[in-house]
């Protein structure tokens, strides 16, 4: 075993190429919700308008809708890399198409066939179609900011971003627990899809009810959500006594056992991952965070 | 069980399918709850010296699934096959040295599991063909109209112990009880599809990875808490899920020994009986040991 201190690993960055999803339907256009009823997905990936971070999960009447385009690869390997490699803040820019040149950035992604969702300023996203190509410079996974405590995992987001996110607190001395504030903690048995699938290209749908009539419940895309005894370092599971801290990265589904759904971005034991519930005082990740306005 | 449903005005259909092969790819390993890699058998082709009754977990395996793993070679026939079969209905093997053979479903896991005496198993190959007589989709209780019920033959619902209550519910005897914590992966898909995986049923690992749920056999029936599986595999508070255990150990984390889906409805609309014996192998198995 070696004597020296391992210094922190540099980060490296990798160009992606992600092209702008179609959404896509089987030969049946219906699915079933969670009361039986059948119904026709609108919202489930490509590119949503009219959707921004800030709104409620629970906005529209969609299906997993993200605010903004979801980016995917022809090609299921290099679409799964694109998944597993994009972190939330990465950078992105417009190839092709009516918006070329434009910048975005990646706010979270979704699991399955795998798909990256990245925001972008509402007038440039409107003129953006399916088949645009864009690039991504994807830089997070593996990295280990400093100041955060050992056995803490962070994954799925930018080392970068950490500095125009106040909501997560490091401990002055670099010991103690990261804290970090969130719209709601959210017990593990309302954990649905993503379960058992590695947390690094998928998100983890929560069963969450419908706000109350004055807003109460309500979560918002790009709220920080805590997930109790849940371990995502690898896959998604259950384990007594750890937190999981995600972004909402899209609205709700009528599907059973779906949800709006959270990309982890950190996950360890609760005594050094600090949940602060700042309920209706939560300002989760926004668009002028990420420069978007 | 002593309920009437519609049992005679269901259809059966002939299926066909072929013990389908393990699969894996050229970098092997997947990873444990801890990190662990491992590379271990247990799912597709054929699966010896497990069957209804004994311990789902304690092997060095993964996703262990008991007895043959069948699927149609078209995708679509595959489909019909896969949501179509129910727990119960027979499998007749139609080549290979146990052609003849008649085993029985034991569920879903993206593969139709059949479970056959060992003697039976042990001439059963990759590639070897089956039919399934399929029977049970549309299956509906009379009286108990909440309750909805899935992949359930209608012989295997005569065969369990309990039945229709004074009361107006349905007795039920399950041999283990699973809080909503342990739901895993398999949440968010059909209920006529695959399993539920339940979590903290990781046997030798840690306390903090337990739920309880570690002395689970192959064909128990049991209750899942505040799951919905009439329309999917959901969180409901108040509703109960009945299902049967078709597969076991796993060592992937999030996923574990998993019931397919039997029955669901508000949980007052049940009366559970906790009792040992729920178990298919009580019902089918000693009559297959027999025949043979």
């Amino acid at each position: 075993m070696s004597t020296r201190s391992a210094a922190p690993a540099r980060p490296v960055s990798v160009n992606l190429l992600g092209v702008v999803e179609h959404p896509v339907l089987g030969d049946g256009p219906y699915r079933i919700d969670a009361d039986g009823h059948p119904y026709l997905p609108a919202g489930d990936g490509g590119i949503v308008l009219g959707l921004q971070l800030g709104d409620s999960v629970f906005a529209r009447k969609a299906d997993h809708a993200a605010p903004g385009a979801c980016l995917v690869h022809p090609d299921p390997a290099a679409r799964h890399a694109l998944a597993a490699y994009s972190c939330i803040g990465n950078q992105v820019k417009v190839r092709t198409g009516h918006a070329a040149g434009a910048r975005g950035v990646v706010i979270g992604k979704r699991g399955e066939e795998g798909r990256v969702v990245a925001a972008f300023r509402p007038a440039e996203l409107a003129v953006m179609r399916p088949a645009d190509e864009v690039s991504i410079r994807a830089c997070g996974q593996g990295c280990r900011p400093a100041g955060f405590p050992a056995g803490l995992t962070v994954l799925n987001i930018d080392p970068g971003l950490f500095a125009v996110l106040p909501m997560v607190r490091r401990p002055a001395s670099g010991e103690g627990p990261v804290s970090v504030g969130v719209r709601c903690s959210v017990p593990s048995k309302l954990a649905g899809n993503g379960l058992g699938r590695p947390a690094v290209s998928w998100d983890l749908d929560l069963q969450l009810p419908p706000p109350e009539p004055g807003g109460g419940g309500d979560v918002l895309l790009g709220d920080f959500v805590a997930v109790t005894d849940i371990d995502a370092r690898f896959n998604v599971g259950y384990r007594a006594g750890w937190v999981t801290v995600g972004i909402a990265v899209h609205g709700s589904s009528p599907l059973p056992g779906h949800g709006p759904g959270i990309t982890p971005i950190l996950t360890g034991p609760a005594g050094i991952l600090d949940i602060r519930c700042e309920a209706a005082g939560h300002v989760g990740l926004t668009a002028q965070m990420l420069k978007l306005q | 069980m002593k309920i009437s449903s519609n049992g005679d005005q269901l259809v059966s259909q002939v299926l066909t399918g072929e013990v389908w092969p393990s699969l894996a790819d050229s970098r092997g390993y997947r990873v444990g709850p801890d990190g662990q890699p491992f590379a271990l058998p247990g799912m597709g082709g054929v699966t010896l010296g497990v069957h209804c009754g004994d311990p789902a977990t304690g092997y060095a395996s993964d996703h262990l699934e008991p007895g043959a793993s069948v699927r149609h070679r078209d995708p679509a026939a595959n489909a019909a096959l896969q949501f179509l079969t129910c727990v119960g209905n027979p499998v007749r093997v139609e080549t290979g040295p146990a052609a003849g053979a008649v085993g029985h479903v034991i569920g879903q896991h993206a593969y139709v599991l059949a479970d056959f005496p060992e003697p039976v198993l042990a001439g059963i190959a990759t590639g070897d063909s089956v039919t399934v007589t399929a029977c049970g989709q549309g299956l509906a209780l009379a009286g108990h109209d909440a309750i909805v019920v899935k992949n359930c033959a209608p012989e295997l619902l005569q065969r369990m112990p309990g039945g229709s209550r004074p009361d107006g519910r349905l007795e039920v005897h399950v041999a283990a009880r699973v809080p909503a914590e342990a739901i895993g992966a398999g949440v968010g898909m059909s209920s006529e599809y695959a399993n539920t995986d339940l979590m903290g049923a990781y046997a030798g690992l840690g306390d903090d990875l337990s739920l309880g749920l570690e002395s689970l056999r192959i064909g128990d029936i049991v209750a899942l808490a505040d799951a919905d599986h009439r329309f999917g595999r959901a969180y409901r508070a108040g509703y109960l899920t009945i299902g049967v255990i078709s597969t076991g150990q796993c060592m992937l984390f999030g996923h574990g020994p998993g019931p397919s889906s039997l029955l669901s409805g508000p949980a007052e609309a049940f009366h559970l009986v906790d009792d040992p014996a729920a178990n298919l192998a009580c019902w089918y198995h000693p009559e297959l040991e027999t025949a043979q």
